[in-house]
């Protein structure tokens, strides 16, 4: 039988054995601290943990009707600019205009 | 450079962590069941918004988190910030843990891969520490309080001539005496790739370490 047929034999076994102490073990003071810290974190993110529910539901919400409002008023803006710009038809008078030359009288429309 | 900063440089770009907190994997891992009845309570109340039942599930898993964590950074203090953050993190992802696995699995993937991202940054931002490589070097080994003998040194110096994913996946199964399914969970490699890893692993070790463990009789 190969090595490789028996996996994991016994070369790593046995280097699974002294390998076992090059584990790292924090120390009571560094565990006091990571735990310490993670406690204030965590108390930190439930406190602001409804706000942040708000937040995330409001925020968007608040981007799409500003977005929409922004469409809006542009939309209109671009109606109106449109609905202003003079043409042909609007710059003709809404009456006939006489106009005499030479005498003769001459009627434009 | 302290890895707070790299944690958040890290975390711009990085998509390591969601890709193994929220579940979208390459391989699907076994399924395990959360066998402490006390650590399911604790999830359940953590999830319904006790936060200090969060506590049990903190120094229940303390020190195999700092250990994966020093395992990678090989740095008491960066092993100390990355288990506080893979702590929080998991908190805030509480919600997405699936009911009734246990805790375990997913805090040191969590950790596994914090790490990973802080290595990563840490290469791209070398260049700033080339001249400070001597010190770090001297660091990492007074980091080693539990090598107290040559044989000990030796089998680390090994482990950490591998590849990355050897070396992370020879140190789990070595130093943490894990088991292949659990490797495959916290890396996010199938069993198959596990193995293909620590046989190669393997192979470099024996060469190394071949007057220590008699590496060719096996």
């Amino acid at each position: 039988m190969t090595d490789n047929d028996n996996f994991p034999e016994d070369f790593m076994a046995r280097l699974r054995t002294d390998a076992r102490q090059l584990r790292f073990e924090p120390d009571e003071m560094m565990s006091a601290r990571i735990a310490a810290r993670v406690r204030e974190r965590v108390a930190a993110e439930s406190q602001a943990g409804i706000a942040q529910i708000l937040a995330r539901w409001f925020r968007p919400m608040v981007a799409s009707l500003a977005t929409l409002a922004l469409v809006a008023t542009l939309g209109i803006q671009w109606a109106e600019q449109s609905h202003d710009t003079p043409t042909i038809d609007s710059m003709a008078p809404a009456q006939s205009v006489d106009i005499s030359v030479g005498g003769d009288t001459f009627s434009v429309e | 450079m302290s890895t707070m900063s790299m944690f958040e440089g890290a975390a711009a770009g990085s998509f390591a962590l969601d890709r193994l907190v929220f579940g979208v994997e390459k391989a699907p891992t076994r399924s395990a069941t959360n066998e402490d009845p006390i650590e399911a309570r604790a999830i359940a109340a953590v999830k319904a918004g006790d936060a200090a039942s969060y506590d049990y599930l903190v120094s229940k898993y303390m020190k195999r988190v700092v250990s994966i964590a020093w395992g990678v950074v090989r740095n008491a203090a960066d092993a100390e910030d990355l288990a506080q953050e893979a702590f929080v993190k998991a908190f805030e992802n509480i919600g997405r843990f699936k009911t009734g696995e246990p805790f375990g699995p997913w805090i040191y993937r969590i950790v596994t891969n914090l790490g990973l991202d802080v290595m990563k940054h840490r290469k791209r931002f070398r260049h700033e520490e080339i001249t400070d490589a001597a010190p770090a070097e001297r660091r990492d080994r007074a980091d080693l309080p539990a090598i107290s003998n040559e044989l000990a040194e030796r089998i680390d110096r090994g482990i950490e001539s591998l590849p990355e994913m050897q070396r992370l996946v020879a140190r789990l199964y070595l130093v943490e005496e894990l088991g292949h399914s659990e490797i495959a969970a916290i890396t996010g490699l199938s069993e198959g790739t596990v193995r293909s890893h620590l046989s190669l692993a393997r192979g470099k070790l024996k060469e190394k370490l071949a007057d220590l463990h008699g590496g060719g009789n096996d």
